[in-house]
């Protein structure tokens, strides 16, 4: 018997900010939405512990989705005509259209590194839509992660992007899963990874935002690995005061890529946050 | 009581990177010198194919290197260690929030050799630890 898993893919085409998508993504489970955003310069495939599991897809409808130009969701027409600098409303508008046009109610949100920063500001302008949100590695304004050689013709930029991030994990989690990510990592195209950090590093600042989260009305869950350096414990600490009954927890032993480099000694702690969603 | 690496502590590492599997596979385009610098200690670095070819301690002036890497033995006693703490675990995690560990000259070679000059300073870590006792 063959030995399939229960995720399913499918492409969405979707209108989104004046311009037209082909959206990848992918699911598995019944129940509340969970709708997971993967990081900068990688695509879902970061999820798949996720959608996998049993215990999670019980209760929940997992979709993961690639953003534009990430993994199989294509840029939209004229691509080659601009600079690929994400900014903090494409970002946004892309996650609410994803599940309008899906026609999904209540979803709960979760992000990872640019996804656990942009998390905060769904949370902060649509939280009567969403039941809440699992910030991983979230912060509020993040700074010094860009650098000119991470779009440079003299380097290879999926290389230099994967060994980059490499670091990222937690020395102890497990060999595979930060290969794994090393791997997804080396796939970006050209400039994707830095276009992203443009996000991450540039445009993005919701210190602000974040004030005006009611957590009656959408709950919020930040978990952050002890062994972040791009996301420290403490830049996530600092947003968790801002969010009065925010939950915030620091994860020991692990990274920036909870659920792809250690997936095992994250579940513990994502299944208590999801537990706090119900 | 932190001290620099010895020449037997070197040769070990030397040892090491050559024997490493995955070292034959990413480093046939690594060949160059460079320079790890452990608080005004230097040793040269001749790569070459992704091998350690010769290992000089403080090279003279008509020993140039590509890239010097360097910090002060206070750091690199904290990353040369099998349970680092936060922020000291990894090459690229000093290089952006340790001030004092610093990459010098042609950078840009350093990166294009990212790969395989990543690994190898994840090879040091698995040193002895550089406390005294190499």
């Amino acid at each position: 018997m063959a030995d399939l898993e229960p995720v399913v893919g499918r492409y969405l085409n979707l209108e989104s900010g004046g311009r037209r998508y082909r959206i990848y993504y992918e699911e598995a489970g019944e129940g509340r939405p969970l709708i997971c955003l993967h990081t900068a310069g990688a695509d879902g495939r970061q999820f798949r512990h996720v959608l996998n599991d049993p215990e999670i897809t019980d209760r929940f409808r997992v979709l993961a989705f690639d953003l534009p130009f990430h993994g199989r969701s294509n840029p939209p027409d004229k691509w080659w005509l601009e600079r690929y600098r994400l900014t903090t409303d494409v970002y946004l508008g892309l996650i609410r259209d994803f599940w309008r046009t899906l026609g999904v109610e209540r979803p709960v949100v979760m992000g990872c590194s640019m996804g656990g920063a942009i998390v905060l500001k769904v949370a902060a302008d649509h939280q009567d839509e969403i039941t809440g949100i699992v910030g991983l590695e979230s912060t509020a304004f993040a700074e010094g992660r860009d650098n000119d050689f991470l779009h440079h013709p003299a380097i290879h930029g999926g290389e230099l992007a994967a060994c980059y991030t490499y670091g990222l994990n937690g020395p102890d989690s497990p060999e595979a899963g930060c290969r794994e990510n090393w791997w997804y990592y080396s796939q970006s195209g050209p400039g994707v990874y830095k276009g992203d950090v443009y996000y991450y590093c540039e445009d993005w600042d919701a210190r602000e935002d974040i004030k005006r989260i009611d957590t009656d009305r959408c709950k919020v869950s930040l978990l952050t690995g002890e062994y972040d350096y791009s996301a420290t414990p403490e830049m996530t600490r600092e947003a968790a005061e801002a969010i009065p009954g925010c939950r915030f927890t620091v994860m020991k032993g692990i990274g920036h890529f909870p659920m792809v480099e250690n997936y095992d000694l994250f579940r513990g702690y994502l299944l208590e946050e999801l537990a706090s969603m119900a | 009581m932190s001290a620099p690496p010895t020449p037997e502590w070197m040769e070990r590492y030397r040892e090491r990177v050559n024997a490493d599997p995955e070292m034959q596979v990413i480093g046939d385009w690594f060949s160059l010198d460079f320079k790890l610098a452990f608080e005004g200690e230097a040793w040269l670095l001749s790569v070459r194919e992704g091998r350690i070819v010769q290992i000089v301690q403080n090279p003279r002036f008509d020993r140039p290197a590509r890239f010097t890497i360097s910090a002060p033995m206070r750091v690199w006693t904290r990353f040369v260690r099998p349970d680092p703490e936060p922020l000291y675990h990894d090459f690229f995690a000093m290089l952006m929030r340790v001030p004092e560990f610093e990459i010098d000259g042609d950078s840009l070679a350093a990166m294009q050799n990212a790969r395989a000059l990543h690994r190898m300073m994840n090879i040091l870590k698995t040193m002895e630890p550089l406390d005294g006792r190499s």
